[in-house]
């Protein structure tokens, strides 16, 4: 059973259809990139996923069980875990506080009363947070407020935030958009590292073609909606279709 | 990295010790911060009120020093709601007035025992809150600002004329019953030997502990994960929920302990004056507390209480006269101009002066 289905998903708004009949399949411990030309629909399917849009018709399904009609919070709390395209961080919050947050709802559940419990005794919750920052190489700096940050490690701490949540699929969005080159090659780094120590399933969404290239198991490619291409990083290279409409005949 | 397992170590320790002893032990600098709080009510009231030069130079007094205290539990409520989570009610007249009247209402026909006042009032506001929070909270931003607006006009529209024959209607409630606290001692006399110089009144006294009780349980609350939540989704709503988070019950959990504390207070102010005037439920008395909140400092346990304390200071005593009679006549301006210029100055208002002050005294960073 795959671990991610949707069933010919469609979002329509207003005229246009910005997924249209789309039937992904995502198998543990897989790494799927969904990759195609802007506008093609990327983000709205994983908005879709995470519930943060509603789907015109089609359905969702994580683990079997169908997840439309759930809020964002219930469908993070059953494991899908989106890292954002931007630094979606806590900015006034330490960065040690950041990770605690995503490492309370997972420890914690979504809600709960314990308004008059100290959190110093919340010893898993901070033991996930210590894990999660020594990860992605932020432990020593676990006290700054996360705004003081540079850009790049606002970013890892972004997929931080992500992996704390304790996930058994990552939705990754463009992590390494608008970092140098140094900071992509650490990001990537690190996604390998995070899928080899924790066997996590991800979904990656990225420009960057040396890096889909690289560190993907299967690649989907989307075009005006549609996927138009499926396979492995070296059949999506010698796919006609693929280099029609998304690669521009370029060669690579 | 060498000192990440001892402090693990530490976490675990404690976390046993905390269950063996309860959730009522102080922990951190709980010990030290209500140790510090009760000294400050504990001389408050004599400083203010009595102490010789100081109380002569700001005219101050005992039933104003009981008021600052009961104005500042409001205030401190509602900045975890502002301050806190991030939202701005413009409505919390409702939980103040409507614990007032509940307060004064159960004293007529139920009992006058101040502590049950206080804890019918409470209720009242925690379930009126709730109710409320659940309808309000439905929006955010603005629209939220304006349904708990709404929803407070319509109780003191109720309070008027349709529910007059409970509540008096424009005389306000005149008939509290107060009796004496634990049946013993009558709130108005004065306390045996040096409490007398230094508290001044049961009335004080009683009011004094519970505002100590109220910062426990706003220092507690704000250490809780529930404060780290409300901070969180202050910060990043649209995140918090991506993280696993059901922000609509935080903010819902937020509002109803917001109004606890203005429900605590609300019932306070009745035992306080024995009378529920009707304008405890007007507009005005939300937009007091959100200056308040906003002067003392938002995101600060203590500033609200300072702002409280600024507010009716100029309130009553700069429009009463002496030594301020040049400017009794436009103390409204004064207000105004006090307010203006501490946000103007200090942004994060009175409490962050002090902030700022002590920690470029200490040399340390912020």
């Amino acid at each position: 059973m795959a671990l991610l289905e949707t069933e010919n998903l469609v979002k329509e708004f207003g005229g246009l259809v910005a997924t249209d009949e789309v039937n992904l399949s995502v198998e543990e411990g897989e790494r799927v990139s969904i990759i195609g030309p802007n506008g093609a629909g990327k983000s709205t399917l994983v908005n879709l996923i995470t519930r943060r849009l509603d789907p015109t018709s089609g359905d969702i399904r994580f683990k079997g069980e169908s997840i439309v009609g759930h809020d964002p919070h219930e469908v993070v709390q059953m494991g899908v875990s989106k890292s954002f395209q931007t630094a979606s961080i806590f900015s006034d919050l330490t960065v040690r506080e950041n990770a605690e947050i995503a490492a309370l709802a997972s420890e914690h559940g979504s809600f709960g009363f314990k308004l008059l419990e100290h959190r110093d005794s919340l010893t898993g919750v901070h033991q996930v947070a210590r894990d999660t920052l020594d990860a992605v190489g932020l432990l020593d700096q676990a006290d700054r407020q996360a705004s003081e940050l540079p850009y790049g490690d606002k970013r890892r701490l972004e997929i931080g935030i992500a992996l704390a949540a304790e996930p058994d699929l990552l939705l990754m969005d463009e992590p390494t958009a608008g970092m140098s080159p140094e900071e992509t090659e650490a990001t990537v780094d690190l996604v390998e590292e995070v899928k080899r120590e924790l066997g996590l399933t991800f979904v990656l969404i990225e420009h960057d073609m040396e890096i889909v290239f690289r560190i993907s198991d299967r690649i989907v490619v989307l075009n005006r909606g549609q996927v138009i291409a499926e396979g492995t990083p070296d059949e999506i290279k010698g796919d006609a279709a693929v280099q029609e409409a998304y690669l521009g005949g370029v060669e690579l | 990295m060498s000192d990440e397992p001892a402090a693990a170590a530490d976490g675990e320790t404690g976390s046993s010790f905390a269950d063996t002893v309860g959730i009522w032990m102080p922990r951190g600098d709980e010990l030290r911060v209500m140790t510090a709080t009760a000294v400050v009510l504990a001389v408050f009231p004599f400083v203010f009120s009595r102490m010789p030069v100081v109380s002569d130079l700001l005219q101050g007094y005992q039933s104003l020093a009981t008021l600052i205290l009961i104005w500042g539990i409001f205030a401190l409520g509602f900045d975890l709601l502002l301050g806190y989570t991030g939202l701005l009610s413009f409505g919390h007249a409702a939980f103040w007035g409507g614990a007032a009247y509940a307060a004064g209402v159960f004293s007529q026909h139920v009992s006058g025992s101040p502590i049950l006042m206080v804890l019918a009032g409470t209720v009242f506001a925690v379930l009126l809150a709730w109710f409320l929070g659940f309808l309000s909270l439905r929006r955010g931003g603005i629209y939220f600002a304006i349904l708990t607006l709404a929803f407070a006009q319509m109780m003191f529209y109720m309070s008027s004329s349709p529910l007059a024959f409970i509540t008096g209607g424009e005389n306000g409630f005149t008939g509290v019953e107060t009796a004496e606290l634990f049946g013993l001692f009558p709130l108005e006399s004065e306390l045996p030997l040096v409490l007398e110089t230094l508290l001044g009144t049961w009335l004080y006294a009683f009011v004094a502990v519970i505002a100590l009780l109220c910062v426990a349980l706003g220092y507690r609350i704000l250490h809780s994960p529930y404060g780290m939540v409300f901070r969180a989704i202050r910060e990043n709503e649209q995140r918090a929920e991506f993280v696993g988070l059901n922000v609509w019950r935080y903010r819902l959990m937020s509002f109803i302990i917001s109004g606890f504390f203005a429900g605590v207070a609300g019932s306070l102010f009745v035992i306080h004056g024995t009378y529920v005037p009707l304008s405890s439920l007007y507009w005005t008395t939300s937009g007091e507390v959100v200056i308040m909140t906003v002067l003392g400092g938002t995101g600060s346990l203590f500033g609200p209480v300072v702002g409280a304390g600024v507010y009716l200071y100029v309130e009553n005593i700069v429009s009463g006269g002496h030594p301020f009679e040049f400017v009794a006549p436009f103390w409204h301006l004064i207000l105004g101009l006090v307010f203006v210029v501490t946000i103007w100055v200090f942004p994060r208002g009175i409490w962050g002066f002090f902030r700022d002050v002590r920690d470029y005294v200490t040399g340390g960073e912020d």
